[in-house]
């Protein structure tokens, strides 16, 4: 026992809680891991492989939260390069290539900064304000079809759910705006209200035409309605239903020149003004996230959602080839890939380094050897990318889709980086003595055909 | 106004009584002392569904650190009360203990955004006080580097005005021209900002070589660079509907409120101190005095169109300066301490903002006795009391920048 006392005065503070710690690991470790292997384990895959659509929400709830964290990066990230070259200034340039981790650098800032809430403010609401905003906005992608089968929950009700959840993100702003005990933050609120909901009606009026031409009101469906060529997008069929959509929507994710809630030149930051630290991140996250919302939307419901504009099939068909297959299997190939395998990198990378070499005398052949390397990794990613790509329907439609939503990314950027802001009784004014009829308008001509062409 | 004194009514965000155990109030529009006039006892007087907001000194879109307070119902000003003195130096009793010479460069920072103007009415006053006759390439000299200032000013504005109302880009436009112009001025005076170049008898340096490599560049491009610059807002629809019809004064009002400059000439009067008391060489130079704004009275877009109007005048100016040019020296001989005669003398210039005036009493001694500036800003910012009302909040912006007001003036 004196041993053991002797060795534990020698011990140091750090010894004397690790080495019990280390002890209790060494014990509890191998019991709670046979336990996990026996009993739980099973368990827990029996409970899994019972309820696939509970695992499929988690999932896609997962997936949803995910993705929406680095969509806001880039796009914050492209606002502030595509604003900077159409003010003829550089933009962020400082942190990594091109300054491509400036947002990532901001958001771990704020993460950072003091959470302050000010005095007089209602602490509870003030807090959870911003996670409504957020949880609203990334709530929605829940239902986008980013490709074939690539949907998180493909409801039959998608586009309700949407505007029902894409309406909710209203009440976040207003209690933002009263919670912050701040008459700036109240009119920004107030008029965040006014706004979304006046607009809430032509958008979806706008859509309504859009539904009766599809006869579903899930995504996936619309999706599907609308492959082939890219005159089977509905924007072709709903000129009018897709300007109303894209002006409201405008509206609804308070974007220039409908940024009324925050409009920094009349009322500071609005809602947002007397946040700090991750609670506005949260609020910022939400506004950005919004903007690719309603791009994803319009895309999906307008421009033929994850669709190639053009249909190679029907091309291939014409000239008389069969579609493209590609069928990969691995096993069924043989030794052969392994050998290749080796001697292909090898063999590509000598041959690419070859132009270098001999395009200037004075490159040692090293760098002409990494630069050969650099390059056949660049069409080894590019051909794998184009197998996938024909491989892979999913694939297919992620890349269209994504290359769509960002497109009109870039628009609302660019309305950001020209317009100056309407004034809010001009706002009210357009949004009921303009789009609404507008919208009302579309809606009985498209009836009206419907009914003439089934008649 | 109740009777027991105090400004409140009705509960409302404004009332100490739903404040929290803090000393929020401090931050209140409400003064802390009783009201002393009249005036103030009304307007801090709430009635139901009004509210104050304190826009101001730190705000994204005062100019400065004007503060206002205004007493909104829902969207709409009720009422405003333009708060004063949160830039205040000082400046005219600076000016009293400086010697001549250095009152210059006290002054200069008064209109920070056209500093020279600042100079030369001052600088004026005084060689009146002192007979001194300023040659005539100094003369030239002033005018030339003064309209080119003027221009940079004008450009500001068209940038403010985009930015106020919510657009980003024209701003950055607006700050290549003037930094051309700051960047040539910079290179003759040997300043960016606040030049401290005109002296009593003349200027303190002659045109250099790089100014003059400068001005030549940018007059090659200047009148085209201002057709596309205009091309920038001039036809947005947006821009132009928040502008129309917002803070409309008509000619009468605005003489009566002692108005000058581009806001009285956009109300359709054509009064520019350059032609209405000639100054300077601008009797030997040809350019128009532009008016907009026809029997209605001007709005807050004919104020924006006229200072572009004025930018191109003012290339013209430039334009003849250049040709013009005499040789000659560019300063009088003077003693190095001035002692002007016991007397008074007043001299205006037109800034870009208006009558810049100053009028200096003398006791014979180095320092003068009294020296009183009449600033533009602080004038034309009377206006906002009777632009402002029963417009909406996001008006306010597009009349407040569109009177274009600079702090440093109004405060002194």
């Amino acid at each position: 026992m004196t041993t053991v006392n002797r060795a534990w005065g020698h011990l140091s503070l750090r010894g004397k809680v690790i080495i019990p710690l280390l002890f209790l690991v060494l014990i509890v470790g191998p019991i709670v891991t046979i336990l996990f292997a026996n009993v739980v384990g099973p368990w827990l895959a029996d409970l899994l492989g019972a309820n696939p659509q509970i695992v499929r929400f988690v999932v896609a709830i997962g997936g949803v939260l995910l993705f929406s964290i680095p969509a806001a990066f880039i796009i914050i990230y492209m606002e502030l390069k595509v604003i900077a070259f159409m003010n003829l200034r550089i933009g962020p340039d400082r942190v990594g290539p091109k300054g491509a981790f400036h947002s990532l650098v901001a958001g771990l800032k704020v993460l950072t900064k003091e959470d302050f809430t000010p005095t007089g403010a209602d602490h509870i609401v003030f807090t959870w304000a911003p996670v409504l905003v957020f949880l609203t906005a990334v709530m929605t992608f829940l239902v986008i079809p980013f490709g074939p089968g690539l949907v998180g929950q493909d409801l039959n009700i998608g586009l309700l759910y949407l505007f029902a959840v894409g309406g909710m993100s209203v009440v976040g702003l207003l209690l933002a705006g009263w919670a912050s005990f701040n008459k700036y933050s109240l009119l920004g609120g107030l008029r965040a209200a006014a706004q979304v909901v006046s607009y809430e009606i032509p958008l979806t009026l706008s859509v309504v035409g859009l539904i009766l031409l599809a006869g579903t009101l899930s995504l996936n469906r619309i999706a599907e309605a609308q492959a082939g060529w890219f005159t089977d997008w509905y924007v072709f069929r709903q000129p009018l239903g897709a300007l109303i959509f894209f002006i409201a929507a405008t509206a609804e994710a308070n974007r220039t020149p409908f940024d009324m809630a925050e409009a920094d030149s009349e009322i500071v930051a609005g809602f947002a003004t007397e946040y700090s630290g991750m609670r506005f991140g949260f609020l910022f996250f939400a506004e950005y996230v919004n903007v690719f919302i309603i791009s994803a939307l319009l895309v999906t419901l307008f421009f033929g959602a994850w669709n190639a504009p053009v249909d190679i099939n029907s091309i291939l068909a014409l000239v008389g080839l069969s579609p493209i297959a590609v069928t990969l299997d691995p096993a069924s190939l043989g030794v052969g890939p392994l050998f290749l395998m080796l001697v292909v990198p090898v063999v590509l990378t000598v041959i690419f380094a070859v132009p270098f070499y001999l395009a200037r005398s004075t490159r040692p052949a090293w760098q002409a050897l990494v630069l050969g390397f650099l390059l056949f990794i660049l069409v080894a990613v590019g051909l794998l990318f184009l197998l996938a790509y024909i491989g892979w329907p999913w694939m297919a439609g992620l890349v269209w889709f994504m290359g769509k939503s960002f497109l009109f990314v870039y628009v609302f950027v660019w309305m950001r980086g020209t317009f100056p802001r309407v004034r809010i009784d001009q706002l009210m004014g357009f949004a009921w003595k303009w789009l609404l009829p507008a919208a009302l308008l579309n809606l009985f001509v498209t009836a009206a055909a419907i009914i003439i062409v089934k008649s | 106004m109740t009777a027991s004194g105090t400004p409140h009514q009705h509960p409302s965000l404004d009332d100490p009584r739903i404040m929290l155990d803090d000393q929020i109030g401090q931050f209140e529009a409400v003064p802390p002392y009783p009201p002393r006039t009249e005036r103030e006892a009304e307007f801090y007087s709430l009635r139901d569904g009004e509210m104050f907001v304190n826009m101001g000194p730190q705000h994204p879109s005062t100019h400065g650190v004007l503060r206002v307070v205004l007493k909104l119902n829902g969207e709409q000003v009720v009422d405003l009360d333009p708060v004063l003195g949160y830039l205040h130096r000082g400046v005219e009793k600076l000016c009293e203990n400086s010697d001549y010479h250095h009152i210059i460069s006290q002054i200069d920072p008064l209109e920070y955004v056209s500093s020279l103007f600042m100079e030369w009415a001052p600088v004026m006053a005084f060689e009146k006080l002192l007979d001194v006759e300023v040659p005539r390439r100094a003369e030239y000299i002033r005018v030339l580097t003064g309209e080119l200032l003027r221009v940079s000013s004008h450009v500001l504005y068209q940038g403010w005005m985009a930015l106020d109302l919510g657009g980003l880009a024209p701003i950055l436009y607006s700050f290549i021209e003037r930094d051309e112009i700051v960047e040539m001025l910079a290179a003759v005076t040997g300043q960016r900002m606040l030049f401290n170049y005109f002296r009593i008898g003349g200027v303190n340096g002659d045109l250099n070589h790089e100014f003059m490599s400068r001005l030549g560049d940018w007059m090659s491009r200047a009148a085209k660079q201002h057709e596309a610059n205009i091309g920038l807002l001039n036809e947005n629809e947006i821009f132009v509907r928040r502008m129309r019809d917002i803070g409309r004064l008509d000619g009468a009002t605005a003489l009566r409120m002692g108005t000058s400059g581009p806001n009285l000439r956009a109300s359709g009067v054509p009064f520019d101190v350059r032609r209405a008391h000639p100054y300077s060489v601008y009797p030997e130079l040809e350019f128009d005095i532009p008016t907009r704004g026809g029997n209605g009275g001007g709005d807050s877009l004919d104020r924006y169109l006229l200072r572009l109007d004025e930018v191109s005048q003012s290339i013209r100016i430039i334009d003849q300066c250049l040709h013009n040019m005499p040789d000659g020296p560019i300063m009088a001989r003077l003693p190095r301490l001035l002692r002007p005669r016991p007397g008074r003398a007043w001299a205006a210039v037109e800034a870009p903002r208006g009558l810049f005036g100053t009028y200096v009493i003398s006791d014979g001694t180095d320092q003068p006795f009294r020296m009183k500036i009449h600033d533009p800003s602080f004038v034309n910012l009377q206006l906002v009391g009777l632009l402002m009302k029963n417009n909406l909040l996001a008006d306010t912006m597009a009349v407040m920048a569109s009177l274009d007001p600079v702090m440093g003036g109004i405060d002194k």
